[in-house]
């Protein structure tokens, strides 16, 4: 299934790119994305899962739904979905 | 209701009056308002201006900054002649220049966890325009503690996201239940910001403002908006309250007492 991939603040910068487009088999879940994502780009290398789970400082999207509403890093993933993954920004000066 | 607007008010404020949505109770509603800034810098700038010209009769500016020349470029309430005077001195005298309607109170201080609760005493809606993750993370706990609306903005060089956080309603950790690791989010000074960004994204956070005081329309609760200067694009996806969340879920936290505002910001379990 292709999946559309979109980033946000620090993490457009990882991967150098604000949407990418990949490939996965079916039955990927968004564990298995944000996985094979911190393989890929270094600077998402320990950025986005902890212990099994989405780590607390991200959030992520499929369809415009937070993951964590849904079934977390065990959320499906369907041919077609979007998944956007954006940090937390500070600056304001 | 007796309203007490007086001619040059009527004046003033004709183009709020006028309208349905305002009118002349609304227009009370802002001058008897009082809004907490929290930064006077990029952010804060905008929003100072324009709660100022809508007459919102109190604001409060913290910030223990002095006023830069390299913050010229974005800090459109500070001038040349400002550089080296403590920003909350130069924006109390922007807002004298623009309307004697409005009082400042202005607070030369870092916002900690303690004096945060003091500081926020009296106030209706507290805007973060600060620039750091320990301030926000404080100023969002303390503030639901306290049951005052926060009006949320941050920007990274051509990135900005802006959110409203309502009693009631999902807060700061809902979305992002701990900050990043020191260092691993750069600030504005290493990585630049484009100089119009946070005027975009102050009047996005002054309009929250003006709305939540008026209690007219519909502001960002449970919805983050993602600015894109770049494509020049807006979005907001919604977010919902998080069952979990120590601040404003199930089993919330009754004090700010021993969390430690550094590093991540979490709240650690009991």
């Amino acid at each position: 299934m292709k999946l559309q991939l979109r980033f946000f603040a620090t993490f457009r910068e990882a991967v150098g790119s604000k949407t990418i487009e990949r490939e996965y088999g079916e039955g990927a879940t968004v564990g298995d994305v944000l996985a094979a994502l911190e393989d890929e780009f270094d600077g998402l290398e320990g950025n986005l899962l902890e212990d099994g789970g989405l780590k607390p400082q991200i959030n992520v999207l499929k369809n415009g739904r937070e993951v964590l509403h849904i079934d977390g890093v065990d959320t499906d993933l369907t041919d077609g979905d979007t998944l956007s993954v954006f940090p937390p920004v500070a600056g304001g000066r | 209701m007796s309203l007490s607007l007086d001619a040059t008010q009527l004046d003033r404020y004709s183009r709020h009056i006028i309208m349905d949505e305002v009118g002349p109770e609304g227009q009370e509603k802002l001058l008897n308002g009082r809004a907490l800034v929290i930064g006077a810098g990029g952010l804060g700038a905008p929003v100072i201006q324009y709660l100022a010209a809508a007459g919102v009769g109190t604001l409060g500016i913290v910030d223990d900054d002095v006023v830069e020349r390299s913050n010229l470029q974005r800090q459109v309430i500070h001038a040349d002649a400002d550089v080296g005077v403590p920003k909350v001195e130069s924006a109390a005298a922007f807002v004298e220049r623009l309307n004697p309607d409005v009082t400042v109170e202005t607070y030369e201080t870092r916002l900690g966890p303690e004096n945060v609760g003091s500081l926020l005493e009296g106030y209706d809606i507290v805007v973060d325009a600060s620039d750091n993750f320990p301030t926000r993370y404080l100023v969002n706990d303390a503030a639901r503690l306290a049951g005052v609306p926060v009006v949320h903005g941050a920007i990274y060089k051509f990135e900005g996201q802006a959110t409203t956080l309502v009693p009631g309603g999902p807060c700061y950790r809902c979305l992002f239940p701990e900050a990043p690791e020191p260092g691993t989010v750069p600030d504005c000074a290493t990585t630049g910001v484009l100089g119009v960004l946070p005027g975009t994204v102050g009047c996005v956070q002054a309009t929250e403002a003006v709305k939540l005081l008026l209690g007219e329309g519909e502001v960002l609760e449970g919805r983050l908006l993602f600015y894109d200067a770049m494509d020049m694009s807006f979005e907001t996806v919604p977010y919902r309250r998080n069952p979990d969340c120590p601040v404003c879920g199930e089993n919330p936290i009754d004090s700010i007492e021993g969390i430690e505002y550094a590093g991540g910001c979490a709240v650690e379990a009991e």
